[in-house]
């Protein structure tokens, strides 16, 4: 699941993708339909079965904690006080329209900038002339992928506010007066939060594959005389697409996923719907609008889901 | 063997009960300062007196939310049918109280315990228009308040009419919690209504009228063009937070967590509390009893020790500053005179009277969150 | 030697110096936290330093000391059931012909594609009718959950990745199938096995949202102090907490460091 937690496990998970191609067993130069050893002991059981009962235990796990309760979401959310029906959707949006709409605009621009940082930040380190820049700028923007959501939560809480220590630092330079300090603890804050820690992420993707692409392309265009920037747009971008694609795709799935987030940075209107269906939970119980607004977050990141799963099944058939 | 004796250490920690001579395990909903009463202070006191137990208390979380979690914890164990039911006390908000006594889920014990008859306030008998006579001990009673800045709020407004004027000069320096995160911002929206929703009695005592939500439609827009003036803050700490860091003037506080951060030094001493008219709701919190708790008599000897005169003045008023849930003359007479006018520094018990109002009967109490959300927060 | 300074460093140093701010700057305010004693608007800085709120948080009968414990007992047994039933399951998916192989390494894939939330409350929802709410064993079902996406699959690569010669070797020497395993394929397994067990570690001791819903009230961790204790105002148990979060992740950031290459990365996708 996209997940709070250090990278959001996707990094760790992108590397096996490149391997699965040995996957194919070879074709079988033991005796058809067994494994065996010198006694022979397995010889009658097929070699399906036992694959199957290795593999079923976790299958079981991800399918009974996993796609049940994801299913019983989606009944849920029609699931009006016994009857079927539409109430709680009715109710969502009376209650949080404004919200869902905010959801969206959080998430969206959040990926574009996310989106717009990471091209920047990779496009210098495959393009950048000066190696100890290059060096420098390595080493400080991988910081935020190893601070867990909720650390990001509480660092931004403090340092967003109105008198928190990035304002504070302004006017100590002078360069604001402190009239104008203002507190960034609303949706914008969300958005720093989302951009700060997966910037880095889908940064470290790009760079990868970027560092891998035919160098004699960028050298081509070098040689006619092209400007660096024109270079990473018109040359480095089209080629990288593909992984941009999926490094953006996960950092939506992830954001829509973050409850700690909106937590401690703003519950209060507008802000994600996430920090609602938590309030609906605990406040009222109510698991009806809860579910819901699931189901609502779930129909927006269907359309990122599928273009996920359809990239990575092409990847495996390959 | 050293791995196989991590993982039997490991596997046990799983099902682990830690198995005391008699343990007694409090639930609490409210902010820390619950907590830490029983922790410090109520469960060290309890373990004396009655050697061999010990009192463990689990924190559910502020505001509604936190009681919410005590209610749905009954309501699943009465589902399933458990014999003996795992919380001895509990520790919840009187809007909680209702639901649980018309389930069953309590035992009247307060007939049982000493201290039951030093009670004789209306809010023991009835919570938000249920019945509730003998099933709930207060274990004290609040207020809200609203806690300015002198310095910044030379006039503080005694009335929601100059809240708003004082909005409208000042934008941004009223700041209060919306209906998430803590009552204290409940409170204010529901002193709103009283203020400006029609009968205030008739919200207070019942009986509900359906009808009556429509007289509301004018409070609320007017309450969120007010709120575009003022400032949302996280919940009860945030808006005393916020009132410390200068980020805002004035804002809806528990009139005892105001006391206590002032005491610990989270908020600056020069700060002060002013009671708005038409007036702002408070509540008691309860002390209840399930009825298929493990530890009946423990239970009831602990709700007796917390609610005796002595306790009830060292513990509630002296240390944790709120007002007292049995009645005040049993408790006045324990104290010195300068603790006592401790709890009356800024808001007189004249004024406590004339503008400390109860919270609006259950289903109107439902009805104005539910039109918060749907008129003013969308 | 003559210097010749290098007046591209202007912008440059501008520009790394923004993105320094920016990355170190919220992280300084958490220290910063961690060691105020006294911090009052309008300081900028904390007006007293001390590490009186250090003696708070660990103190005996303070929450912090239970749900570091909780916190550790809870990734441990994650980890033990993950690698339990990813080992196998990489095994077979590996080196196994499966049927619906396909399908099956979908339905591993999905709970990476979709929100968790839902999910979470309807957990929480299904396990208070079992009784395993508020749990430690509810919360490391979850957990478990969420860290086997990530260990089954890199189970399965890790195996992939070994020579099949090895195995016909041991096999054709008299080991069992099982032996062929124990002796050969999980040692050298082991390393990949161990980097997706720190991982599913880190992850389970970071969880906040499924422990929030499933295993609040009652099983508290460091995630869950550090909320409680954020939006109760008190930023400096929040801070130190955040810092003790903090050390394992660093930790493996610089192990990691030392394995992720661009290459490496470069690999993906192609």
């Amino acid at each position: 699941m996209a997940g709070e937690g250090i990278l959001s496990g996707q990094l760790l998970l992108l590397p096996p993708l490149a391997i699965e191609r040995r996957w194919l067993p070879h074709e079988d130069r033991r005796k058809a339909g067994g494994v065996t050893g010198v006694d022979g002991r397995w010889s009658d059981m097929p070699i399906q079965l036992i694959g199957f009962l290795l593999v079923a235990p976790a299958l079981a796990i991800v399918l009974l904690l996993f796609i049940v309760p994801l299913v019983s979401s989606v009944t849920g959310a029609f699931d009006v006080g016994g009857s079927v029906g539409l109430g709680n959707f009715t109710k969502a949006f009376e209650l949080y329209s404004g919200d869902m709409l905010f959801t969206l605009v959080i998430v969206l621009l959040s990926s574009a900038l996310i989106g717009l940082f990471s091209i920047m930040i990779g496009g210098y380190l495959t393009l950048g002339t000066n190696a100890r820049a290059v060096a420098i700028l390595r080493w400080i923007y991988r910081w935020p992928l190893f601070i867990p959501f909720i650390v990001v939560g509480q660092i931004l809480r403090t340092f967003l506010a109105k008198n928190g220590l990035m304002n504070n630092i302004f006017i100590e330079l002078g360069l604001m007066t402190p009239a104008a300090a203002m507190s960034f603890l609303d949706w914008r804050g969300i958005v720093v939060a989302f951009v700060w820690k997966q910037t880095p992420f889908v940064t470290l993707l790009l760079a990868g594959a970027m560092a891998s692409i035919d160098q004699s392309t960028i050298e081509a265009a070098r040689n006619l005389g092209a400007r660096r920037v024109r270079i990473l747009i018109e040359i480095v971008l089209p080629q990288v697409r593909q992984t941009l694609l999926v490094g953006l795709i996960l950092s939506f799935v992830t954001m829509m996923s973050v409850l700690s987030v909106p937590l401690m940075i703003n519950a209060q209107s507008p802000t994600m719907i996430t920090a609602n269906m938590a309030f609906r939970i605990n406040a009222h119980g109510d698991y009806g609008v809860a579910n819901a607004l699931g189901l609502i977050s779930l129909l927006m990141t269907s359309v990122a889901a599928m273009v996920y799963l359809r990239q990575t099944v092409r990847e495996h058939s390959r | 063997m050293k791995a196989k004796l991590i993982a039997a250490t490991l596997v046990s920690g799983m099902f682990c009960t830690p198995l005391a001579a008699a343990e007694l395990t409090v639930l609490t909903a409210g902010d820390q300062n619950m907590v830490d009463y029983v922790n410090e202070y109520l469960g060290p006191l309890f373990e004396k007196e009655n050697p061999g137990t010990k009192v463990r208390v689990v924190g559910t979380g502020p505001g509604d939310a936190g009681s919410q979690k005590i209610l749905e914890r009954f309501e699943a164990q009465n589902k399933a049918g458990v014999a003996k039911w795992d919380a001895d006390v509990a520790v919840v908000h009187e809007k909680f109280v209702g639901p649980m006594v018309e389930q069953k889920f309590l035992d009247a014990y307060r007939s049982k315990i000493p201290s039951g008859s030093l009670v004789t306030r209306e809010n023991a008998k009835m919570a938000l228009g249920t019945n509730v006579d003998g099933y709930v001990m207060p274990m004290f009673n609040s207020q809200t308040a609203l806690a300015y800045n002198p310095a910044l709020v030379p006039n503080p407004p005694k009335s929601y009419d100059e809240i708003v004027e004082f909005a409208k000069k000042n934008p941004k320096q009223f700041g209060y919690n919306g209906i998430k995160g803590g009552a204290s911002g409940v409170s204010f929206v529901m002193g709103w209504i009283y203020a400006y929703g029609g009968d205030a009695q008739k919200l207070m005592n019942g009986p509900f009228d359906e009808s009556e939500t429509k007289n509301w439609d004018k409070a609320f827009a007017s309450l969120k063009e007010f709120s575009r003036n003022a400032t949302l803050t996280p919940g009860n700490a945030g808006t005393l937070d916020m009132l410390s860091r200068g980020e805002i003037a004035i804002g809806p506080v528990w009139v005892d967590m105001f006391y206590s951060w002032k005491a610990n030094g989270q908020l600056p001493p020069e700060m002060k509390l002013v009671l708005p008219s038409p007036g702002m709701p408070g509540q008691p919190m309860h002390y209840v009893i399930p009825a298929k708790t493990a530890n009946a008599d423990l239970a009831q000897k602990f709700v007796a020790l917390a609610t005796s005169p002595k306790v009830q003045a060292e513990g509630i008023v002296k240390r944790f500053n709120w007002y007292p849930g049995i009645d005040a003359q049993y408790v006045q007479s324990n104290l010195d005179k300068d603790t006592w006018q401790k709890l009356f520094t800024d808001i007189s018990p004249e004024e406590l009277a004339k503008n400390g109002k109860p919270f609006p009967i259950a289903p109107y109490n439902k009805a104005i969150l539910e039109a918060y959300e749907r008129q003013v927060s969308n | 030697m003559s210097f010749q300074i290098d007046w591209k460093w202007i912008p440059r140093g501008i520009v790394l110096g923004l993105l320094a701010f920016i990355v170190f700057g919220p992280l300084t305010n958490l220290i910063l936290w961690a060691v105020a004693e006294r911090w009052y608007f309008p300081h900028v800085l904390p007006l007293k330093y001390g590490f009186s709120f250090w003696a708070n948080v660990f103190s005996p009968r303070g929450n912090a000391m239970a749900s570091l414990a909780t916190s550790v007992l809870i990734a441990g047994l994650t980890v033990i059931v993950s690698l339990g039933l990813a080992i196998p399951a990489g095994y077979a998916l590996a080196r196994l012909r499966l049927p619906l192989r396909g399908l099956i390494l979908l339905a591993l894939l999905i709970p990476q594609a979709f929100p968790n939330l839902p999910v979470y409350v309807n957990i929480a929802r299904i396990f208070y009718q079992y009784g395993l709410n508020g749990t430690i064993l509810g919360v490391v079902l979850v957990h478990v959950t969420h860290g086997l996406v990530y260990a089954v699959w890199i189970a399965t690569a890790a195996f992939s990745a070994i020579d099949r010669e090895l195995e016909e070797a041991a096999r054709s020497m008299g080991a069992t199938a099982l032996r062929g395993f124990w002796d050969v394929t999980l040692p050298i397994a082991a390393p990949g096995l161990l980097a997706s067990a720190i991982f599913v570690f880190l992850e389970s001791l970071d969880e906040f949202t499924g422990t929030y819903f499933v295993g609040a009230p009652d099983v508290t961790t460091l995630p869950l102090l550090l909320y409680t204790a954020g939006s109760g105002g008190n930023y400096q148990i929040a801070s130190i907490t955040a810092l003790i979060l903090l050390v394992p992740s660093i930790a493996f950031m610089f192990v990691v460091e030392r394995f992720l290459r661009s290459d490496v990365l470069s690999k993906v996708g192609h």
